[in-house]
């Protein structure tokens, strides 16, 4: 050790000096409390054995200064006393000295005790040490933490959640959520929303569910459909994640044109349908394994529809919301979560499922992540509708007879899909990751995914599967097409559909060209035109209206199998199709 | 919760209890190794008779174990599962994949 020794008596400082260094320390010498206090901002003594009566500075004010410079570090102080000093010594240690011993000095105890002390220091040094590294730990942690939490937040891009006719709330357990709420439009408008809950909470839990993003936005942006969505983000987990690893997910799609939610459930608890009165109306428990448990091409990606004909909330949450343990037992559960709704239909839903956990906790925290989504349905007006009241059929300066007559194509892209192809292929988005492409076409993403949806649609179902769209009309009705259409179209042995697209250029703009032809038998499409007039009011004739709201010109070739739409691009930003906005 | 283990004949069984969560995420898994080790066990029983409370971390457990039994080519079952275990296992559909009794 280094040992400050102080002494205003040169025999006694000399004598206390030479016996420490015979101990095998270092001996520094200071003959008052000033020189003390130097010594000690310049050579850092391990510990300090001080004299209490000197002149220029007592020991008891060098102590002080001393413990007051060292501030953490700690700096053993031993005061070396003469016979009558017992109140000065008792003080002094009150303020921060450590130890004293007699005068005259019993070498052997002053012995013993710088052994002492040198433990002391040893254990001491060791706990800085440690609480240093954990401090830096900490730090580290909590950086680590920042770091996650901003990438989180980029990849599930809070911004597309503020859809209107969706509420959320998202409260983890730790600061990292294991639960994930994401959502974002198709270009057809339909609205996904996706709540994950991987396993456990904190930044583990986060990492499991973050692989699920990429293809949800991305598939979504063209317009994939949930169940190709699901396959895909189950393959994706099982590529990323370990064994043992699974997230439980549900997905939905919001269809407003067709008065259609699709819920898949995958070990998430049961989602509730509720009307605007808070009465439930259905309630769609998990019949599915959490995704990335066994291969996709093991599961049933199917979802459940409901086709409604008034306006309704659907609510959805993770477990850790109905499975909140109060101070009294007990778990919060789904009635609680839907009283809370109901009590509140028209206001703040989401504050008020809050305040009813906050109050059933009663000031204690939930142990898992918490998320709830409510989705609002049959609220806004239809976007077709809306859509088909917008602009006239065919806009003046456009003829059929001159949009047919330009063949100056800056661009084509043709595809020719047989049986085989159409089985599996998923033609329209597709297609869309080109479209994405075309400059041109980038404010029109929407329209043209919603023309191309149409015309193929109805060529493979009404030109190959000859299904009739009367079916449509009622929720049932809708279900047993959906049914007949798979049956169909797996049993689909020959026939074939040619999609074209080109880029036309109509007096120095761009016009989009869709020619869509099927090998069926065509449709007697002289009646197609009084479809226009607005009589057909039925879900199959919103398809038709659709088609000549969107477009400068739709028209029927030969036998009605083949069909050209021409499309001017929009060139500003369009807007979501949505009445709220 | 410390799992024990049962061994009668060529089944093996282990008895859980309280709440199942990764707390008990080591002793499960030396429970289990001990099992799959053991080459008298063809059959391996995991006993929810005393559990009270499952997690996802415990159903991730669960397909861990599956995946070593079935490379061990012996067989599993889930047994005893009481009201709370049945219906965690319910919501993950856990039947699916799963022999459960």
């Amino acid at each position: 050790m280094k040992i400050l020794v102080v002494d205003d008596t040169d025999a006694v400082l000399l004598l206390i000096s030479r016996f420490v260094e015979a101990l095998g320390h270092t001996a520094i010498q200071a003959r008052n409390g000033v020189e003390a206090v130097e010594a000690w901002r310049g050579q850092r003594p391990d510990l300090v054995l001080m004299d209490m009566m000197m002149p220029v500075m007592s020991g008891p004010e060098a102590a002080a200064m001393i413990k007051a410079e060292a501030g953490a570090l700690w700096v053993p102080i031993v005061f070396v006393t003469g016979v009558g000093e017992e109140n000065r010594l008792a003080e002094a240690i009150e303020q921060g000295a450590d130890d004293y011993i007699n005068k005259p000095v019993n070498f052997r105890v002053l012995e013993a005790k710088l052994k002492a002390f040198s433990r002391t220091l040893d254990l001491n040094r060791q706990v800085v040490e440690q609480s240093t590294k954990l401090a830096d730990y900490y730090d580290r942690a909590e950086e680590e933490k920042r770091v996650a939490r901003h990438l989180i937040d980029q990849m599930v891009n809070a911004e597309r959640l503020s859809d209107p006719g969706l509420e959320y709330w998202l409260s983890p357990a730790e600061s990292l959520s294991g639960d994930l709420i994401a959502a974002a439009r198709t270009p057809g408008q339909v609205l996904h929303v996706l709540l994950a809950d991987g396993i456990g909470h904190g930044l583990t839990a986060a990492l499991n569910v973050l692989p699920l993003t990429q293809p949800f936005y991305s598939m979504t942006e063209k317009g994939y459909s949930i169940s190709d969505i699901l396959a895909e983000m189950n393959n994706k987990i099982r590529q990323v994640l370990p064994v043992g690893r699974f997230v439980a997910v549900t997905l939905l799609a919001l269809d407003e044109a067709n008065d259609c939610v699709e819920i898949w459930n995958g070990g998430m608890p049961a989602l509730q349908i509720v009307d605007l009165q808070g009465c439930l109306l259905k309630s769609v428990p998990s019949s599915n394994l959490p995704l990335g448990i066994i291969p996709s091409h093991s599961m049933d990606f199917a979802p459940v529809r409901h086709y409604f004909d008034q306006a309704g909330l659907l609510v959805a949450c993770s477990d850790g919301l109905i499975e909140a343990n109060g101070p009294e037992g007990g778990a919060f559960g789904i009635e609680r979560v839907l009283e809370a709704i109901g009590n509140n239909l028209c206001g703040n839903r989401i504050e008020s499922v809050k305040e009813s956990l906050s109050e059933f906790l009663q000031g204690h925290s939930h142990h898992d992540d918490v998320s709830l989504v409510l989705m609002s349905f049959g609220v806004d007006a239809k976007p077709a509708e809306r859509a088909g009241t917008e602009s006239p059929a065919i806009e003046p300066g456009f003829t059929m007879p001159s949009l047919r007559a330009l063949d100056l194509c800056k661009w084509r892209y043709s595809l020719t899909l047989g049986a085989d192809e159409l089985r599996y292929i998923n033609t329209v988005p597709f297609m869309m990751t080109f479209v994405n492409e075309v400059k041109s076409l980038t404010h029109s993403q929407s329209d043209v995914f919603l023309i191309l949806t149409e015309l193929f649609v109805n060529a493979v179902d009404h030109g190959l599967l000859g299904l009739d769209s009367k079916l449509k009309q009622t929720a049932a009705g809708m279900e047993e097409y959906l049914q007949e259409r798979a049956v169909r179209l797996a049993g689909l042995t020959e026939g074939r559909i040619e999609i074209d697209l080109a880029g036309l250029d109509y007096g120095g703009s761009e016009l989009l060209q869709i020619r869509v032809k099927d090998s069926g038998a065509g449709f007697d499409w002289s009646g197609w035109s009084r479809a226009e007039a607005g009589q057909t009011t039925f879900a199959h004739g919103r398809g038709i209206l659709l088609l000549r709201a969107l477009c400068v010109g739709v028209q029927f070739v030969g036998n009605g199998s083949e069909v050209l739409a021409f499309y001017r691009p929009s060139r500003n930003r369009q807007p979501h199709v949505n009445a709220a906005d | 919760m410390t799992p024990t283990v049962q061994i009668e004949g060529s089944t093996g069984r282990v008895i859980l209890s309280g709440q199942f969560d990764f707390s008990a995420h080591r002793e499960f898994r030396q429970v289990c190794e001990s099992l799959i080790a053991n080459a008298d066990v063809r059959e391996v029983l995991v006993d929810f008779q005393n559990v009270n409370y499952l997690d996802s971390s415990a159903l991730g457990m669960l397909l861990l174990l599956k995946e070593k039994i079935g490379s061990a080519n012996k067989t599993l079952a889930l047994v005893n599962c009481r009201d709370a275990v049945k219906q965690v296992l319910e919501i993950a559909c856990f039947g699916k994949i799963f022999t459960i009794r």
